[in-house]
């Protein structure tokens, strides 16, 4: 039994259509034609404590709607699920009280005024006992070096620093388990670098993070396990490890030879992918389809090898394919 | 308790600081919608002076019964009013999630961070106009306060009742702004004595929705006017309330089935 | 002749772009349509609670103001008509395009944004006038027995045209404040107040004393709803001063054409501060 345990949930959203000429805004008045959408289609994940997840997916693909449930703000159509022996949307209080989230795209932060002013609300919020607020507080603002920062007006800071107060608005009352929705968006490299560390080390000491991020090198940092949802099902659940292993199967080669190369893609497992001159190019090898050292041998005596480089795929290219392996279904909308 | 206390308080105290980092915005606001307070009144004065009449009231009484109207509308706009934007804003912008993930009743989180503090313009121009017109009567006995402060009590319930009623409202109404001039609209009818309306009406605005408690009863209380047929306002005013209530309830767990 | 083609290209060129944007804004505003619905009930209901105010305090006599019940009737009726026909939001919008920093996009196109803002005022009220003003109109023709037909339709029409403008001008001057100020909340409070009162919106601005009317007059604001409504009555007064209906609406004219150059005016000095805040 994990921390998070999901078992079959499925969530289906009514909508309505809604047309935009004059006749049909006027109809729709009247009648509305009503349009189910299955954002998830039974999803079972169960995650351990301590663990550092990534969930991934494209847009639209049920992450968010999976995150809206374990946090207690939606309700599913059915399903089970159980964190930390709680029941997300039917013992609200008492279960958010032990979460945190924090999403890139929406400020827990009063804008007008400074984040020690709207840490305070959070420790009215879940009754943080003064002690434990100053200790936890003091930590973080160390941990994140904002001792200067935080009794300035929210909208006079940096957004790298704005998003490193949402991570102290979001942990004061020190959570076991933290949600993060895009943690990094827009951020620089040295802001990105500082909140990796900073989530490292809150999960070194137990916090359990559940991370939904679009950026990959988020996942290749922090992560272990890797969840990919897509069309509301899960396609992937395995290590970051095996997700680039998965790519493993296929190699990028460059090529450059001494005599002209003829259109290689031809051969069984080889794609062309690039082509810059006769003598020079690009390929995608499938190492289910073909024998490298063989390939390479056909090619050095055919027409001579000048230079080779040979590289993995990056893991986008893999992810990039989960994405889009299986037909989209029809939507209307 | 305590909690819930402190909760209000961090709260008002954090509306209060984001307000002043505009100050001169603020004092202007306030002086603002104070003098458009008085718009009602001095409408009221301008009626009287070229030779109209509300039938059986005296300009100084109505302008005792408006006064308790902005009084009424004021702590109301001052304490809890600003949960209806503050739903409306969050429901729109996808950010009312954030409210639902904290460990507290979400009314009462979303009612605490609406604190407007430009309203005191609003109190202060009700208390004015009460203090005023009273000048120009016979001042009220201890009973006559008395009711006055029960039935004024039920006056902010009935406001409170009405800010729920819009909060549930625009859960599902996204964008519609436009909810203030209907609840402006309806309450236009407690801005002035019972007696000027029909019969019908005069039912609709004390069995229906309570109006009448806003302004009518508890000004006629403090004047020493007839005020025998409120009890049953009192019993409407609760269902209205509970009625309010149960409908923020279930908008609430239809939101949280819809997503936002 | 060759003057005329000169002039014709500009005004078609400003036309088929009042004609595009009015359109994408009446589509726009269209998928609101519960905004119109709200109209429905609030006009009507503002207006019964002026028949049940009017008629107790005419219960005791017979004229006020030299307006009998019947009249104070009719003026509410055509006020609460016209303000479909002439309300917006030019102030609301041009603040927030300033404070938020996206008026910066609008200096990048080859166009005034007063003329883009008003066009769109044209889009929203056509749609206004199909969804609120003719259903209203309805209501209170068979509902509460108002008939209002204007005693000059072509002087109405044009009155309440330039009621339109003078209406956007005022709002938009209110909304180019924000180049000046961080937070324009008490003063677009302050002017809206000013501009309902002023315009008789509330109130027949014959009310008012005497010195007051006659400062009214040399305002802008009695050109946004006192004048129109007056016009579809039939009747001009103001401050002592009678005229009759193709006089008053020259006047309106002309105070339109003042009230445009001073927003151009103001409009130039605006953009001259605009720093792109927040952009």
């Amino acid at each position: 039994m994990g921390i998070i345990n999901i078992n079959e949930l499925k969530k289906v959203y009514t909508t309505y259509e809604r047309g935009s000429s004059f006749l049909d805004t006027v109809k729709s008045l009247f009648v509305r034609k009503p349009i189910d959408i299955e954002a998830l289609k039974g999803i079972t994940l169960n995650i351990e404590e301590g663990e550092l997840l990534g969930f991934l997916g494209p847009n639209g693909a049920g992450k968010s709607t999976t995150l809206k449930i374990l946090t207690g703000v939606l309700y599913p159509t059915s399903g089970k699920v159980d964190v930390m022996g709680y029941t997300p949307w039917k013992q609200r209080k008492a279960y958010v009280s032990r979460i945190g989230a924090v999403f890139g795209q929406k400020s827990q932060l009063i804008w007008d005024i400074p984040p020690l002013d709207s840490f305070e609300m959070n420790r009215a919020i879940y009754g943080i006992p003064s002690q434990d607020y100053r200790r936890r507080l003091d930590e973080m603002t160390q941990m994140l070096s904002l001792e200067n920062i935080i009794r300035k007006p929210t909208r006079q800071l940096s957004l790298g620093e704005r998003m490193k107060c949402e991570f102290i608005m979001a942990m004061l009352h020190a959570p076991r388990i933290v949600f993060l929705d895009e943690p990094t968006i827009g951020l620089d490299v040295i802001a990105k670098e500082k909140i990796r560390d900073f989530i490292l080390e809150q999960n070194k000491r137990g916090v359990t993070f559940i991370l939904t991020t679009h950026d990959l090198g988020d996942v290749e940092q922090l992560a272990r396990r890797v969840v990919v949802v897509n069309y509301g099902e899960i396609v992937f659940d395995d290590t970051v490890d095996s997700l680039r292993k998965l790519s493993g199967i296929k190699k990028r080669v460059e090529l450059a030879t001494k005599k002209e190369l003829p259109d290689l893609s031809g051969m069984p497992g080889v794609q062309l992918t690039g082509r810059t001159s006769p003598c020079h190019a690009e390929l995608e090898l499938d190492m289910e389809q073909l024998e490298l050292n063989m390939f390479l041998q056909n090619i050095n005596q055919n027409y001579v090898i000048s230079d080779l480089t040979m590289s993995d795929p990056p893991i986008e290219s893999v992810i990039k394919e989960l994405y889009t392996q299986k037909e989209r279904q029809p939507v209307t909308l | 308790m305590i909690r819930a206390l402190d909760i209000y308080i961090t709260s008002m105290k954090n509306s209060f600081a984001a307000r002043m980092a505009y100050r001169a915005d603020f004092f202007f606001c306030c002086i603002m919608i104070f003098i458009s307070e008085l718009l009602f009144p001095l409408l009221t004065m301008l009626i009287y002076s070229t030779g109209g009449t509300f039938p059986g009231w005296n300009l100084a009484e109505v302008m005792v019964l408006q006064g308790v109207f902005m009084l009424s509308k004021g702590a109301a706009n001052l304490l809890f009013f600003g949960v209806v934007y503050n739903t409306l804003s969050r429901v729109r912008e996808g950010t009312y999630d954030l409210l639902m993930i904290k460990p507290v009743s979400t009314l009462y989180i979303s009612v605490a961070s609406g604190f407007e503090p430009d309203s005191i313009g609003t109190v202060l121009g009700g208390l004015l106009v009460i203090a005023y017109s009273l000048g120009k009567l016979s001042q009220p006995n201890a009973m006559q306060w008395l009711r006055f402060a029960l039935i004024f009590f039920l006056s902010v319930l009935v406001m409170f009742a009405f800010a729920v009623l819009m909060a549930a409202t625009v859960f599902k109404w996204v964008g519609n702004s436009r909810i203030y001039e209907i609840f402006d609209n309806i309450t236009a009818f407690g801005n002035y004595p019972r007696s000027i309306f029909s019969k019908s009406f005069q039912n609709i605005i004390s069995f229906i929705i309570p109006v009448g408690i806003i302004a009518f009863y508890p000004a006629s209380a403090l004047l020493g006017k007839d005020i025998s047929g409120i009890l049953p306002s009192i019993c409407i005013c609760v269902i209205f309330l509970l009625g309010s209530l149960a409908l923020w309830k279930f908008m609430l767990s239809r939101y949280t089935s819809a997503g936002g | 002749m060759s003057i005329i083609k000169a002039a014709a290209g500009p005004a078609l060129k400003a036309a088929s772009i009042m004609k595009a944007v009015a359109f994408a804004t009446y589509k726009e505003w269209a998928a609101y349509r519960s905004h119109a619905m709200v109209s429905l009930f609030v006009g009507p209901v503002y207006f019964l609670v002026q028949i049940f105010i009017w008629k107790a305090v005419f219960s005791s006599r017979g004229s006020i103001n030299g307006l009998s019940l019947d009249q104070m009737i009719n003026y509410f009726g055509v006020a609460v008509l016209i303000n479909y026909l002439i309300m917006d939001f030019a102030d609301w919008n041009l603040q927030m395009l300033i404070s938020t920093g996206k008026f910066l996009s609008y200096m990048l196109r080859p166009m005034s944004h007063i003329y883009f803002a008003l066009s769109q005022k044209v889009g929203h009220r056509v749609l206004g006038f199909t969804i609120e003003f003719i259903p209203v109109y309805l209501i209170l023709f068979f509902v509460f027995g108002v008939r209002i037909v204007p005693a000059r339709p072509v002087f109405a029409v044009i009155s309440i045209m330039l009621g339109f403008i003078m209406m956007f001008l005022v709002d938009y001057c209110v909304g180019i404040t924000a180049f000046w100020l961080t937070r324009t909340s008490g003063v677009r409070r302050m002017f809206l107040l000013l501009r309902d009162i002023c315009s008789g919106m509330f109130l027949p601005l014959t009310f008012f004393p005497d010195v007051l009317q006659k400062i009214l007059f040399y305002l802008p604001f009695q050109f946004i709803a006192y004048v129109p409504v007056r016009v579809c009555v039939g009747s001009y007064e103001l401050g002592g001063i009678s005229l009759d209906i193709p006089r008053i609406v020259g006047i309106q004219a002309v105070a339109v054409l003042a009230m445009s150059v001073f927003t151009v005016v103001f409009f130039k000095l605006g953009t001259k501060r605009f720093t792109g805040v927040g952009a």
